[in-house]
């Protein structure tokens, strides 16, 4: 059976005038499983956001495949962004449309059935307790509020996967709870749900798979008990140190 | 293209738009109120200063008033407005200010047919308003004496007041009140700054305004493809074009009709004929397409409002001069004007508000026009193929890039 996710060969390279050619993403492979989180954890720098752009089809790959339930990044593009919530810290709301209107624009432009957008709306304002703030502006709402409204987005058209690029960047304890429980019940609702983050306790306590990458390359790819068997190491900081410093020698 | 898409998107962006503060009083109420007010302020102030002056006394001396007409001297006492006064050195007095001007009555020139005819000479001071206000008081109410004074000595002589007079002068204006009032309020100019007005906020809002809130990336995330999603927002700039265009037409003609209409009288017509309705409206829709893609193309290089507004800055000058230039009167609307975009529209409403329809020049404007459209989306669409130019990373101007990517 063929996995939700599937990146083969993956590259990205970008050309700085003062760097010359910069290689982001580097021949990356991954598979994620249907209703796992699948983490990508590295530094700044490292290529979770390119690769997971590739992904959710901003950008266009150099070279490799990757496929979205089927649907691939270049030439189906339409088809992954129909199946897709895309999250991150760059993926921000309109400040002049309220709270209702942002969730039930999302889900019409993401093709999500139109009879069904109000019934829909109205479940996701409840699940995610914005009955308040419905009709109030993203503008005039908190931060954590904002937050909620966001993941609310991007599941306005129930899509099966779900990216997070650093979802809790910027957030305080509390808030940033609240988006891994968020994230949490997402999976238990069966979304495969790809997760990049370079905070290494998220993704020790939200990921069933975890992919450690470096300068463009996947270091290294299995469960955190898989990972740990394989270095010896118990802490995951330790783990992603050891394979890094692995991964730069051999650069 | 997906319609249903394009709808959704560009709903989105009229509605976050009329509920900006920037776009709506650059886009709506500047359209609006922004010229009506102007004009109103000037006609306030014109009313204003003019009923001061005439509040204001003129100083007169009346210099040897022949006794058997001493019922003009009584007119100018009784002129609230004419203080009569006399002095010793009058010249002295005039040069000093303390008089405003001198009527001096002389004999007349030749032997008189009427008797007790006479010569006036007014002496007064040109660089003094009140000196000038001084002389036009006393020579109007000479000349209105002087009628008077004809027509009762013709009379006398059992004439009418035809057979005396040497000739009638019959003023007669050619030009109808219609072209007179399109003239003279220069609509068409107006109609072209507020279009550029009317589509440089949305077009700022909607391509760097969106990368400065961050919503560009989630845009583009959506299920739909990008030509979908610029084609959204390139309406939604156009209209927001177009719609500051007519509203400010709409209230100039409202404003001007109240406010200017009394002062004229039938000299001045304020109704647009019907009949340019179409050629106004088709001449309008395709400069607010093309106004409206080079404003999208410059403003989406920019990465912050300000950077926005900074390079879009020289289009609309661009688009103005030209047309300052051709609020020449006795301009006429030629081929070779016709072929020069944006002044082409701007002559071709003047001349429709005029009742003019020149179809070979109108055809002319209409396929440059078009032809600019083009133009500017074909270079629309070479620039949007540019991966770093989409995600904002591309660091540079319009200028800059079109050296860089396109003639490199």
């Amino acid at each position: 059976m063929n996995e939700p996710v599937v990146v083969r060969n993956l590259r990205k390279t970008f050309y700085d005038e003062g760097r010359g050619e910069i290689k982001a993403v580097d021949a990356v492979n991954f598979d994620c499983r249907e209703g796992e989180i699948f983490g990508l954890l590295g530094a700044n720098g490292a290529g979770k956001t390119t690769t997971l752009r590739m992904l959710s089809t901003i950008l266009t790959p150099t070279s490799g495949t990757a496929t979205i339930m089927g649907h691939d990044v270049v030439s189906s593009p339409q088809g992954v962004r129909k199946n897709l919530g895309f999250y991150s810290a760059t993926t921000a709301l309109y400040p002049r449309l309220t709270t209702r209107e942002t969730i039930d624009f999302f889900a019409r432009i993401n093709q999500y059935p139109a009879d069904l957008v109000p019934e829909r709306v109205e479940h996701l304002i409840n699940r995610f307790g914005l009955t308040k703030y419905a009709d109030a502006r993203i503008e005039k709402l908190s931060s954590g509020m904002k937050q909620k409204v966001s993941i609310a987005r991007t599941i306005a058209h129930n899509p099966s996967i779900l990216i997070f690029d650093e979802p809790t960047v910027g957030l305080d304890v509390l808030n940033a709870l609240d988006v891994q429980e968020s994230i949490s019940e997402l999976r238990s609702e069966g979304k495969t749900i790809i997760f990049s983050t370079h905070i290494m306790s998220e993704a020790e306590r939200l990921c069933d798979r975890i992919a450690i990458i470096h300068a463009g390359q996947i270091l290294a790819c299995d469960t955190l008990a898989g990972l740990r068997q394989s270095t010896q190491q118990h802490y995951l900081e330790d783990i992603f140190v050891l394979y890094v410093k692995a991964g730069q020698a051999t650069i | 293209m997906n319609l249903n898409a394009i709808r959704i998107l560009y709903w989105r962006e009229i509605r976050s738009a009329l509920r900006d503060r920037t776009i709506v009083t650059n886009s709506i109420l500047l359209p609006i109120f922004l010229y009506p007010l102007i004009i109103w302020i000037a006609y306030t102030g014109i009313t204003f200063v003019s009923g001061q002056n005439e509040g204001l006394d003129s100083r007169i001396m009346l210099k040897d008033v022949p006794p058997a007409h001493e019922p003009l001297k009584r007119e100018f006492e009784s002129d609230e407005s004419v203080v009569l006064v006399t002095s010793a050195d009058p010249a002295a007095a005039l040069s000093n200010g303390t008089l405003d001007a001198i009527v001096e009555f002389m004999p007349a020139n030749s032997a008189p047919t009427i008797p007790e005819n006479f010569a006036t000479r007014i002496t007064y001071d040109e660089s003094r308003d009140a000196s000038n206000r001084a002389k036009s008081r006393a020579a109007q109410k000479l000349t209105r004496y002087r009628e008077k004074y004809l027509e009762q000595q013709a009379t006398k002589l059992g004439m009418s007041r035809a057979d005396f007079q040497n000739f009638w002068m019959d003023e007669r204006n050619v030009s109808s009140g219609r072209a007179v009032g399109a003239f003279m309020v220069a609509l068409p100019i107006f109609f072209i700054i507020m279009l550029a007005v009317g589509s440089m906020h949305p077009a700022i809002d909607s391509t760097a305004g969106e990368r400065e809130n961050s919503t560009w990336e989630t845009v583009m995330t959506a299920a739909t493809s990008r030509a979908n999603i610029l084609i959204a927002k390139y309406l939604y700039v156009a209209t927001m074009a177009f719609v500051a265009a007519f509203l400010n037409l709409f209230a100039m003609i409202f404003s001007m009709g109240t406010i200017l209409g009394p002062l004229f009288g039938s000299n001045l017509s304020l109704r647009i004929p019907i009949r340019s309705a179409p050629v106004v409206l088709i001449g309008a829709f395709l400069l607010a397409l093309f106004v409206a893609a080079g404003m999208m193309i410059l403003a989406s290089f920019a990465r912050t409002y300000k950077e926005g507004q900074a390079m879009t800055s020289p289009f609309y000058i661009a688009l103005i001069i030209p047309v300052m230039f051709l609020q020449t009167p006795g301009l006429d609307f030629t081929w070779r004007i016709a072929l020069i975009p944006v002044a082409n529209v701007m002559m071709m409403i003047r001349e429709a508000f005029q009742g003019i329809y020149h179809w070979r020049l109108i055809a002319i404007t209409l396929v440059v026009e078009a032809a600019c459209v083009i133009l500017a989306l074909r270079i629309a669409m070479l620039v949007i193929q540019h991966e770093d130019f989409i995600m904002g990373s591309y660091n540079g101007s319009f200028g800059k890039f079109i050296k860089e990517r396109l003639f490199k």
